[in-house]
């Protein structure tokens, strides 16, 4: 018993220091939508791809940054109605 | 040991380091300059750079130099100093994808960073909530703050010990769970408590709402974090919601200075925020003009702030995503006694100046505007006028003044005038290659070594520029002296004590005459000229205090100061090679034996009665320059022609003694023993260079007191025979080697290791310096004329020649028989030519004054347009575009090949792949063409021939069996020409998503996906079907692809990957068996892709994106390597190792090297080269070259471990590079 209550601790340390750490009730919804922050977070991380991306897109960099930040808030639209 | 690798090993080097810089930031690190003395301190890709401008007395000649740049193995992110209080120098704060960050300072005596703290805080890598995107630091230097993008900020304290020593607190962190991050900035607070602004956006709520309204309802926070410095912790103390557009901070001046809060940039609009202050706000003007939007609106991607500590005075410079620049004054309210108080009255806005859009503008105190520029070379402009006179230009000027400082309020727009550079001036033009989209490696103009060929930039500021290794050379004058070939040349002084050159001789062998010239204000030929006039000089020097000597085949002339000549007559044979310094000469007969003299104090030569004779005929020899503060040089060195160089003493108590003998490899035809610094010791040597009859040049260390050569190091110049003079460029010892082009060797002032780099000329006979009152520089003879020449730079490596371009270049490709290049261009969201003249109303072609504002200004934007053209540019012989073809209907050309179709006789077509209606919304679904035009006039000018319709944009073409293979998304096709349209011939299914590179030997094509690695396709003609035989197991996003041998493919991925990926041995016999029976037709699909697999040989992350590759020799006889071009201007490449025993060797240096000098930013190497797949196969070159620059201990500790000696190591280290590249 003891262990699995160490084991939830540990998880939920993990999921209070690492945003996205999943757990048992992780819906399809809120997992997309944290691979697509990595991903937005990722390209604005990285000089060459956010210098890329501009290129091809015809904007400066900034802007496509902040595109980028953008379609973090909500990047695969509003979560379903949860099924009672 | 366990780790060598059992296939074939690379050793990654960079050639050219990329040029597109990340962050940057005016500093003063080196002790003992003024304040105003500020240095450049930049990151660019994985390299961190310290930048100096330096001018001359009067400020008519300015200098943008590099002190310091090195490679830190990780990704910079951001940079920022910070000066502690009571300290003298700033310290330089780097974040970086290492989770940890790096303090440093600058260490100028021993020119080298030096770090004081490392600090770890998070996890590496670039992730979303580890801090390191944003850095801000506290501009009283108390503290400094990092943010990730979502989540988490931290912030450090930092301080000084009563030592002195800088004392950084344990990491404060301010974290907001689900907060987005859209800006940092630091306030300055005076000597509050420090304040650090962010833009954030919660999405908590949206995220909960499954109606979307609470996304509807998002807003966007100002939040100020405050670090209490007494109780040591930070806490967010006050927050409002601001413009939800606003994506840019800058805080601004308080304490004395001014009024303190933010500057919040939104889209169109500037506010000026603080919690104690009312809001103002100004919107960003709009540009007039017939092609512009007036509905667009901008928003500000770049600014620096000017503050004049003194007189409490500020400004910012903000520019806008056009380029255009806008200076912003706040003024403060006047209370009722007239007094200044600290409450803004009115943001003033006025229109400055329009520069390349900047990642970042610095305002270097010296009056120049530092624009380090996202696209083409940085530039560094003079600041003429700061607009202070508001008569300016009123209609350029705006204020806050009645605008509603509410975002949802309505406010008019406002509209300007954008011109031509009016308050600044172009000072220094910084050579960058980013954004490098394509590079080629090609020998066009029959040179020795290949040129690089390159398409480069964006917008209408896009380039074609060959680059070629070597220096440039500035030709000042360039005379004929009749019809004469001339092979020798000579300067000299009158007397030894005088600072300029006096006399100039000319010798040619051919027509047995020498010219004498005498230097002044101009070169004018000597009448009655005290030297001998009609036969050829083998050498002439001024000797002792004031003679002046003439060797010739005959014997020796001296000139005495009074006049009086002296003459010696060869005792028998002539001489055929002589050699002096200040005291001693030498002269070596064509009966093998060397006659020696010694100058008294009177002028006059003693000759040495003893003649040695040499083992064989002597075909060079060189005598030392006489070291300072000494009479006599101690060694000369004497080749023959059998192959051998003697060491021979010449001091008088031992003349001519042989100390040792060199066996060489060909018969040596120059030789020039010149006192050198050795920049590692920073003593002076003797260093005895040796040019080879093979066109091989040698560089030997003599050993001062045993005589014995070391440390030969070689290099293969061309196919003549070098020959070596001795010349002075930037005060110091170089040498010019002449083969079949001229070769100069130097200290590289940065790096410091002995450089050999061509200089881009016509080859030339020989070279002296060249020293008169106006002028100091070089002259050389060069056929029968003169030459009179500089050196501008010895500090870049590479010469680029550009021929401007009209829009982003997409693709090239060249003429199979002519030297010409087709490019096709096309810009997103920007007006096609056609659009701009309706809009104007007319074309500005023949307008010259219209058509370089436009080329100034960029080009007018416009959403889901396209500006496209394809353009045949000539870059051997007119130097220029010669024809270019705009297309219309919203078409963006993306590829291009020429093509022999088998068909028409292998007529050459140029094929172009086109797009149209492309936009970023997947809305509209783009079409995608393939043009076919007929070469006219050598290639030169383009027709039609037709149009063929596709789904989906070609990215892909290439010319395959004398047809056309193209891929259309997901399928692969092969066309052929038909009278009104392409023919299909085949079609197969090729890869996952969309085909983006083609490559093919045989009937083998390697089709490259966008996100899916490659997949080899066998075409089987005689069924005339086409099988994916074999595709790889890794996603790889491919940028550019290219088939090494017949089983292996080299390529680049978006995340900056290199890869070498090769086909089993079974697959590919199997896919070329004959006939239908083969298996291959049959094998079934393994895991939804190919039968078989392939296998990863090599990987290596480079941090830039490559866009080309190319297997390819670089230098004249070198051997063959991958050469590599990435998007931010890098230029390297992966050598195959020859042996085994050298991949032991580099992998034991590099293993000892990062134990030795671990990166400088945290990041741990091997994890650094192995960022999304192990490396494999690849040892970094870059990293083994820092050995040179290890302190002696640390070379020594390593020299140990592998069991070889320094010298070996260096040697071999600087071989790897030198024996196929530059």
């Amino acid at each position: 018993m003891a262990d699995k209550l160490r084991t939830q601790q540990q998880l939920e340390s993990l999921q209070n220091k690492y945003v996205g750490t999943g757990h048992s009730d992780t819906t399809k919804h809120e997992w997309t939508a944290n691979i697509a922050r990595d991903s937005y977070a990722s390209y604005q991380g990285h000089p060459p791809l956010l210098h890329y991306m501009a290129i091809g897109m015809g904007m400066p960099m900034e802007k496509v940054r902040m595109h980028c930040m953008e379609k973090m808030v909500l990047p695969c639209g509003p979560a379903p109605r949860a099924e009672d | 040991m366990a780790n060598i690798q059992q296939t074939q090993a690379f050793y990654g080097l960079t050639l050219e380091p990329p040029s597109a810089p990340t962050a940057s930031v005016l500093c003063n690190v080196i002790p003992g300059l003024k304040a105003g003395d500020q240095q450049i301190f930049e990151a660019r890709g994985q390299r961190i750079a310290l930048h100096r401008i330096s001018e001359n007395a009067d400020r008519t000649e300015r200098k943008f130099t590099t002190v310091l740049e090195q490679d830190v193995f990780g990704i910079v992110r951001g940079v920022a100093t910070s000066r502690i209080p009571g300290t003298s120098t700033d310290q330089l704060i780097i974040s970086s994808d290492s989770g940890r960050i790096a303090l440093l300072t600058y260490d100028h005596d021993k020119n080298q960073f030096r770090r004081t703290h490392l600090e770890t805080y998070g996890k590496s890598g670039v992730r979303r909530v580890i801090p390191g995107h944003y850095l801000a630091s506290d501009s009283r230097g108390r503290c400094v703050m990092l943010g990730s993008v979502e989540k988490n900020k931290v912030v450090y304290m930092l301080h000084r010990d009563s030592d002195g020593q800088i004392i950084i607190s344990s990491p404060h962190e301010a974290n907001q769970w689900q907060s987005l991050c859209f800006a940092l900035c630091a306030l300055d607070t005076g000597w509050e408590s420090p304040i650090f602004a962010a833009l954030e956006v919660e999405y908590t709520e949206s995220e909960g709402d499954p109606t979307g309204d609470a996304f509807e309802r998002r807003e966007k926070q100002l939040v100020y974090y405050t670090v209490d410095m007494g109780l040591n912790h930070v806490v967010k103390t006050w927050s409002d919601t601001v413009d939800y557009t606003a994506n840019m901070l800058f805080g601004v001046p308080g304490g004395q200075d001014g009024p303190s809060g933010v500057l919040v940039c939104a889209e169109d609009r500037i506010y000026y925020r603080h919690d104690k202050h009312p809001t103002l706000c100004v919107p960003i003007p709009r540009r007039q003009g017939k092609t512009e939007d007036a509905n667009r609106k901008r928003c500000i991607v770049a600014g620096c702030l000017h503050l004049a500590k003194t007189r409490h005075e500020f400004f910012f410079l903000l520019q806008t995503e056009d380029g255009d620049v806008f200076k912003l004054t706040i003024s403060l309210e006047v209370d009722d006694q007239g007094r200044q108080t600290a409450n803004p009255e009115r943001m003033t806005l006025k229109y400055y100046d329009t520069f390349p859009v900047a990642r970042q503008m610095l305002l270097h105190k010296k009056g120049f505007l530092y624009i380090a520029a996202e696209n083409g070379n940085s530039q560094l402009y003079h600041i003429d006028d700061l607009a202070d006179d508001p008569e300016f230009e009123p209609h350029n000027t705006f204020t806050s003044d009645d605008v509603p400082t509410e975002p949802e309020e309505e406010y008019e727009p406002n509209y300007f005038q954008p011109r031509e550079l009016k308050m600044t001036h172009l000072a220094i033009d910084i050579p960058g290659l980013h954004p490098l989209m394509k590079t080629r490696v090609e020998n066009l103009t029959s040179e020795d070594a290949p040129q690089i060929y390159a398409v480069q930039g964006t917008g209408n500021k896009s380039q074609f520029k060959t680059i070629r290794h070597g220096l440039d050379v500035e030709v000042i004058i360039s005379n004929s002296m009749g019809n004469v070939p001339y092979d020798n040349i000579w300067t000299f002084k009158h007397r030894a004590s005088d600072e300029h050159h006096r006399y100039l001789l000319l010798s040619s062998s051919y027509g047995d005459i020498t010219i004498a010239c005498s230097l002044g204000d101009s070169v004018e030929q000597i009448e009655n000229s005290p030297f001998l006039e009609n036969r050829a000089t083998v050498h002439a020097q001024q000797m002792g205090d004031s003679t002046l000597v003439q060797v010739h085949a005959r014997g020796i002339r001296s000139i005495l100061e009074s006049g009086a000549q002296n003459e010696w007559q060869v005792p028998s044979g002539t001489v055929v090679a002589a050699s002096a310094n200040d005291r001693q000469l030498l002269l070596a007969l064509s009966t093998a034996e060397l006659a020696f003299f010694f100058m008294g104090d009177d002028g006059i030569l003693n000759q040495l009665e003893e003649m040695p004779e040499m083992s064989g005929k002597v075909t060079a020899l060189s005598v030392g320059r006489t070291p300072r503060g000494r009479q006599q040089a101690r060694y000369a060195v004497v080749g023959c022609d059998d192959c051998t160089i003697r060491v021979m003493s010449i001091e008088l108590d031992s003349p001519l003694e042989s100390r040792s003998v060199q066996a060489l490899s060909a018969i040596p035809t120059s030789l020039e023993v010149v006192e050198m610094l050795d920049p590692a010791s920073h003593t002076t040597v003797s260093i005895v260079h040796i040019g080879l009859q093979s066109g091989l040049y040698l560089r030997a260390v003599i050993d001062e007191t045993t005589g014995e050569l070391g440390d030969v190091r070689t290099k293969f110049l061309g196919t003549r025979a070098p020959r070596l003079c001795p010349v002075e460029v930037n005060n110091e010892e170089c040498v010019i080697a002449c083969s079949s082009r001229p070769w100069l060797g130097y200290n590289h002032p940065q790096t410091n290791l002995y450089t050999v780099t061509p200089l881009i000329n016509e080859p030339i006979e020989a070279a002296r310096s060249f020293i008169t009152p106006d002028l100091s520089g070089l002259c050389a003879i060069q056929g029968s004329s003169l030459l009179i020449f500089q050196i501008p730079s010895i500090e870049g490596r590479l010469s680029h020649s550009s021929i401007d371009l009209s829009y982003t270049p997409r693709g090239m490709a060249r003429h199979p028989h002519f030297p010409l290049w087709y490019t096709v261009q096309s810009d997103a969201n920007a007006l096609s030519k056609a659009t701009r003249n309706q809009l104007r109303g007319g074309s500005i072609d023949e307008n010259e004054e219209a058509t370089a504002l436009e080329k100034h200004l960029g080009l007018p934007r416009g959403t889901s347009h396209w500006a496209s053209c394809i353009q045949v540019v000539d870059p051997v012989y007119y130097n220029k575009v010669i024809s270019s073809v705009e297309l219309d209907e919203n078409e963006a050309a993306l590829c291009c090949a020429c093509v022999p179709f088998a068909s028409r006789d292998y007529e050459v077509f140029l094929a172009v792949g086109t797009g149209q209606h492309m936009a970023l919304d997947n809305k509209t679904t783009p079409k995608g063409y393939v043009h076919i035009y007929r070469l006219h006039e050598n290639g030169t000018k383009l027709e039609l021939v037709h149009k063929t319709q596709f789904d989906n944009p070609i990215y892909a073409l290439l010319p395959f069996n004398g047809r056309l293979a193209l891929g259309v998304a997901n399928e692969l096709f092969i066309y052929d020409i038909g009278m009104k349209a392409l023919l299909r011939k085949s079609r197969g299914a090729a890869v996952p998503n969309q085909i983006v590179s083609l490559e093919s030997q045989g009937n083998r094509i390697v089709c490259g996906d966008v996100s899916d690695s490659v997949t080899y396709v066998v075409y089987k003609p005689k069924f005339n079907r086409m099988i994916p035989f074999v595709d790889d197991v890794v996603q790889r996003w491919t940028t550019t692809t290219t088939m090494v041998d017949y089983e292996t493919t080299a390529g680049g991925d978006k995340f900056g990957n290199l890869w070498i990926v090769r086909c089993p041995e079974q697959p590919s016999q199997e896919a070329d068996e004959e006939g239908a029976g083969g298996y291959i037709m049959n094998e079934r699909s393994y895991l939804n892709g190919a039968p078989y697999r392939l296998d990863l040989r090599a990987h290596y992350y480079t941090q830039d994106i490559p866009m080309s590759m190319q297997r390819t020799a670089l230098v004249a006889g070198g051997q063959e390597v991958l050469f590599w071009s990435g998007l931010q201007g890098t230029l390297g490449m992966l050598v195959p190792f020859v042996t085994r025993d050298d991949v032991e060797f580099f992998t034991g240096l590099e293993q000892q090297m990062r134990a030795e000098a671990p990166p400088l930013a945290g990041r741990d190497h091997l994890m650094y080269r192995s960022y999304y797949v192990p490396v494999k196969g690849v040892i970094d070159g870059d990293l083994c070259e820092r050995f040179m620059l290890l302190s002696y201990d640390s070379k020594q500790k390593i020299s140990a471990e592998l069991d070889r000696s320094v010298k070996e190591i260096e040697k071999k280290v600087q071989e790897m590079r030198t024996r196929v590249a530059f």
